[in-house]
């Protein structure tokens, strides 16, 4: 494990228990300079989460709570006359931060939706003819309530794409639970917390990640694995190469973190859940007879092919 | 640019399987057309295939082709340069005089050098038509079944001897197929294949072809199912005839020509004629006298005379015949006409029905002295009878005559021809002949021990595989010590030669023998008589009685008459001999005179092989049988002796970059066979780390993680493989203990 990122995820530890496996795949997006969707019922954590990996990467951390009225002025910020200096002078948005927490981004109607997501991906944002640049790091983490609940706005597919990964974060088992009644009996541990790693560290981690090998026999086999996301019968709608290139990104990330400088099949194999699940497309009859898009992305892994010579030598 | 040369030589392999087929393809055609410079047309093939595998632009390869073209022409038809002006404008006038005729549609005044250019321009065609096949469809499926359907139709209906062609049309075929199955699969992977990685693909594939060869030469073939078309075919288009000579494509039948003998011969069903008569007959047509350690020829010794008969005229010829009263008729229908006479044993004189004929006035019968074959002939030509009758009176020999002493002693100058031996004749015939007549002391006595020789000695009656006397051999000797089987040339060839060596007057007989009943009437029965019959035995002269018959020839039955006038105790013999002879001629009726399938001057090295195997029959097949019984074995015990061997190949290996790849493979196959198998979607380091925690060790996950680094990382990394060698030796013996 690598030294720095082994201290973000045991710092988050202190107050998350038992979500190791929830950081780790948080740090794997921010380190890749992906966004992340954590997807659960509210109450198990979702902006604790959050929270701690901010505060653990001393980043700004801003939070925007998603209600159905709010506006995409909100989100971006807005430019306001001041009668002083006869000027419109702008006041600059949530979105603006290092780390960026989108608290129960379906509740919200799909035009604020959309004003996040397009300058998720653009790390900019364009206001009065005027173009700001977010500063690096920029991190979104989305959290959303499963979409049957009740008064949610489901994300559109094209939108969904622009997640990295999405992330269930589950219930603690009854010991964790135990333990974290325990701790909420004093005060919320969550401002003890200090910075481990200060921005510029994680902007060169951020570097690090981009210049980890993949050999061309692994991305064949993420291609593999793209592919056979297009071919499966129950599925309406396989994944882009846009998806390819994220789980390629993630498990980059994902290698750095395990301290190796080049990807190994494992790495694809247990990332590909996480990039892939939210990009598939069921067809309605498949989901009515209850097969999830992560049980279609087992059976593809269990028919890949992994590779186990080198690509062919030239 | 390794590529490139990997591609053409690829290529260049498919064009010479395609050149030697083609060739198969030319043999048959320039044999059959008389057609000379095959050399100089193969030529032609060469360049056209050499120039479809460089792809040369089209106008570079019009000018080279037209000119070979042109040149040939030139220098075939006129011996012609075809740069000087009368080369050139003999072309020129060929081609404008020509160019008129096919104009107006007088197709059969082509010249012959347009012909040629006609043929030349087809193979150019053909093998436009190979290269789109190979380089764009890659099947040759098609024109492989053209080329064996090719061949079998020139075989079954020409005297064209295609079985060593289709041998190797269908070798050449297969891999042939193989070659653009493997060029079919790599195309569709995608992968880039380079030689060594070529050699494997195909390898396993050129071996099956080749092991399928040698057992398909070795395994024993059986006869034909069904009866040869050809005759059918023949009689049904009015072609039929059965007759030697002329540009008949029998196979079998009554040849002249027996100064070669031996090699097999195909069946041929084609009726000869029907015989009328109240029992089965030996029909003889003629007598040789001269052996020349291959094969028959007529002696000039014995001046060939002719003695001229009329029709129902008694004819005097060497052989005795029984008393006028028993005399029967038998009435002959040639539904092949032969132009000479079928005789039957105590044959007395030919008869003609009065109305028959009667266009020719003169009709007579001329016997040639020496052979004995009577011809008839009227208006001095020698005519094909449709019908004839010959009475004949079977001999009786008295046992006593047979078995007397010869009173005066045989006269070596009158006898002097049936008396012959080559010079070149092995000892070791003599000497067994010597042997075999130990104890007998009459000529009868000891014809009769030779004529029973074969058939209690095994020898065995065979009609294919029969081998041909090699330019040193003798066909007799080769027959009696090395083959043991053959058929009625065989046997009566060699009771003759061995007659001749104990001083007993012996001759070749050729004829008919049998036939099926077809009708019955009465006491009289018809016979049919086919090529199949055509026949060849003995005539011995024994002293005190004359020519008497035998019938050496295993499976068939002799047909003389004796009257056991004293007691003996050969009488048992002679009847017991008799009915053992009588159990198997009904299996073995068929015996044949027969001309040779194939061309026995023309042996090549594929002939010289199967000869090689078919001798070696048993031999081959304990081989076969050995070594795929050690691959069997060694198949099923991989387990134990692998995991050996591969430590004993790297003892002295270094691990490196090289061989690190392999040793990693050839540890996950013993660790496969012990049943720890990696499934196709498990990563190296989860198996790895299954293994460990089954052998409770942390090698296999060390080894993997650099092998890992190998396959997954960046190339230019250095890795230690050395200290990695002990893992892997330490895992390969836990696995394999």
């Amino acid at each position: 494990m690598h030294q720095k990122i082994e201290s973000i995820i045991s710092n988050i530890e202190k107050v998350m228990i038992g979500k190791r496996e929830v950081a780790q795949l948080s740090v794997v997006a921010m380190l890749a300079g992906g966004h992340v969707l954590l997807e659960d019922v509210p109450g198990v954590g979702k902006t604790m989460m959050v929270r701690s990996l901010a505060k653990s990467v001393g980043a700004e951390f801003k939070r925007i709570q998603f209600t159905p009225d709010l506006l995409p002025s909100d989100v971006i910020g807005v430019s306001i006359y001041n009668p002083k200096t006869l000027q419109f002078e702008f006041r600059p948005g949530p979105i603006l931060g290092n780390i960026v927490l989108a608290d129960e981004i379906n509740r919200t109607s799909p035009k604020t939706q959309s004003a996040l997501l397009e300058s998720m991906e653009e790390a900019s944002i364009s206001i009065d003819g005027q173009t700001i640049h977010i500063p690096k790091p920029f991190f979104v983490m989305a959290t959303q309530n499963p979409i049957e609940y009740e008064g949610t706005y489901p994300l559109p597919e094209a939108q969904l794409d622009r997640f990295m990964l999405k992330i269930r974060m589950g219930y603690p088992s009854p010991q964790e639970e135990v333990e974290v009644l325990r701790r909420a009996e004093h005060n919320q541990p969550i401002g003890t917390l200090d910075s481990v790693i200060s921005l510029e560290e994680l902007l060169e981690l951020q570097e690090e990640v981009k210049n980890i090998y993949v050999e061309d026999s692994i991305k064949a086999y993420i291609v593999q694995i793209a592919r056979a996301t297009r071919k499966v019968s129950e599925v309406y709608l396989g994944v882009s190469p846009r998806a390819s290139i994220a789980l390629m990104k993630a498990s980059q990330a994902f290698a750095k973190m395990q301290n190796r400088d080049y990807v190994i099949p494992d790495d694809v194999q247990y990332l590909a859940p996480y990039v892939f699940a939210h990009r598939i497309i069921l067809r309605p009859e498949a989901r009515y007879e209850g097969i999830t898009q992560e049980a279609i992305l087992n059976r593809i892994i269990n028919k890949a092919i992994v590779p186990i010579k080198r690509y062919a030598e030239k | 640019m390794k590529v490139k040369s990997f591609h053409y030589t690829e290529l260049g392999l498919y064009y010479l399987v395609v050149f030697l087929i083609l060739q198969e393809w030319l043999i048959p055609i320039l044999e059959l057309t008389k057609t000379g410079h095959m050399g100089l047309i193969l030529i032609f093939i060469g360049i056209c295939l050499t120039i479809s595998l460089f792809n040369v632009h089209f106008i570079i390869s019009w000018i080279v082709k037209i000119t070979y073209i042109g040149w040939f022409i030139a220098k075939v038809y006129k011996d012609l340069s075809f740069l000087t002006s009368d080369g050139f404008s003999f072309l020129l006038s060929e081609m404008q005089y020509n160019l008129v005729v096919v104009i107006s549609g007088r197709w059969l005044e082509i010249t012959d050098p347009f012909r040629t250019f006609l043929f030349f321009v087809l193979i150019w065609m053909l093998i436009y038509l190979i290269h789109y096949w190979i380089t764009v469809r890659r099947t040759i499926f098609y024109f492989l079944i053209l080329t064996i359907f090719f061949i079998a139709t020139l075989d079954t209906f020409t005297e064209y001897d295609g079985t060593y062609a289709m041998v190797k049309v269908v070798i050449l075929g297969l891999l042939m197929t193989v070659f653009l199955y493997v060029k079919n699969i790599i195309i569709q992977s995608g992968i880039t294949v380079h030689w060594y990685k070529y050699f494997n693909l195909v390898m396993p594939a050129i071996l099956l072809i080749g092991l399928v060869s040698v057992v398909g030469i070795v395994l024993p073939k059986s006869d034909p199912q069904w009866p040869d078309p050809v005759p059918f075919i023949k009689a049904a288009t009015g072609q039929g005839d059965g007759v030697e000579g002329g540009n008949s494509v029998s196979k079998v039948g009554y040849g002249t020509n027996d100064s070669r003998l031996g090699g097999a011969f195909v069946a041929d069903d084609t009726v000869v004629f029907l015989a009328q008569a109240d029992a089965k007959q030996y029909w003889r047509v003629e007598t040789k006298d001269f052996y020349t350690s291959k094969g028959w020829e007529q002696s000039a010794n014995i001046p060939n005379e002719s003695a001229y008969f009329n029709v129902s005229e008694d004819i005097n010829y060497s052989l005795p015949t029984g008393p006028e009263e028993n005399a029967k008729i038998a009435e002959i229908t040639q539904i092949n006409p032969f132009d000479f006479i079928m005789q039957p044993y105590g044959m007395k004189r030919v008869e003609l029905d009065p109305d028959y004929n009667s266009e020719y006035s003169e009709l007579g019968l001329i016997m040639n002295t020496n052979t004995e074959k009577i011809y008839p002939y009227g208006d001095d030509k020698i005519l094909k009878l449709d019908r004839y009758s010959v009475v004949y009176s079977k001999p009786t020999y008295l046992y006593s005559d047979l078995q007397s002493e010869p009173t005066v002693p045989i006269d070596p100058v009158a006898f002097e021809p049936y008396l012959q031996l080559p010079d070149t004749l092995p000892d070791r015939v003599v000497d067994l002949a010597n042997d075999i007549v130990k104890g007998a002391t009459t000529p009868y006595q000891k014809a009769r021990a030779i004529e029973s020789y074969f058939s209690r000695n095994g020898y065995k009656y065979e009609t294919d595989n029969v081998a041909i006397p090699t330019a040193d051999q003798d066909y007799v000797d080769q027959f009696l010590f090395e083959t043991k089987m053959g058929y009625c040339d065989n046997f009566s060839t060699s009771m003759v030669v061995m007659l001749r060596s104990q001083g007993i007057p012996a001759r070749w007989v050729k004829g008919f023998m049998g036939g099926e009943i077809v009708d019955t009437n009465g006491s009289i029965r018809t016979y049919e008589v086919t090529n199949n019959n055509a026949h060849s035995w003995v005539e011995a002269y024994i002293p005190n009685v004359g020519w008497v018959n035998f019938e050496p020839t295993v499976g068939f039955s002799n047909m003389r008459s004796i009257e056991f006038d004293i007691e003996t105790s050969d009488r048992e013999e002679e009847l017991v001999l008799e009915e053992e002879q009588q159990q198997t001629v009904e299996e073995l009726e068929r015996d044949r005179e027969q001309q040779p399938t194939s061309n026995r001057n023309d042996k090549n090295f594929f002939a010289n092989l199967v000869d090689l195997i078919n001798r070696n029959h048993i031999f081959f097949v304990i081989i076969n049988l050995s070594i795929l019984f050690a691959g069997i074995i060694l198949l099923i015990t991989r387990k134990k002796w692998l995991p050996k061997l591969y430590v004993q190949l790297n003892r002295r290996k270094t691990m490196n970059e090289a061989s690190f790849e392999t040793m990693y493979t050839q540890l996950l196959k013993v660790l496969e066979f012990r049943g720890y198998k990696r499934k196709n979607d498990q990563t190296l380091h989860s198996f790895a780390k299954e293994i460990d925690s089954t052998f409770g060790t942390n090698e296999m996950s060390k080894i993997t993680h650099v092998y890992e680094q190998y396959i997954y990382g960046k190339h230019d990394e250095n890795i230690d493989f050395n200290k990695l060698k002990e893992s892997w030796e330490y895992l390969i013996n836990r696995s394999s203990s």
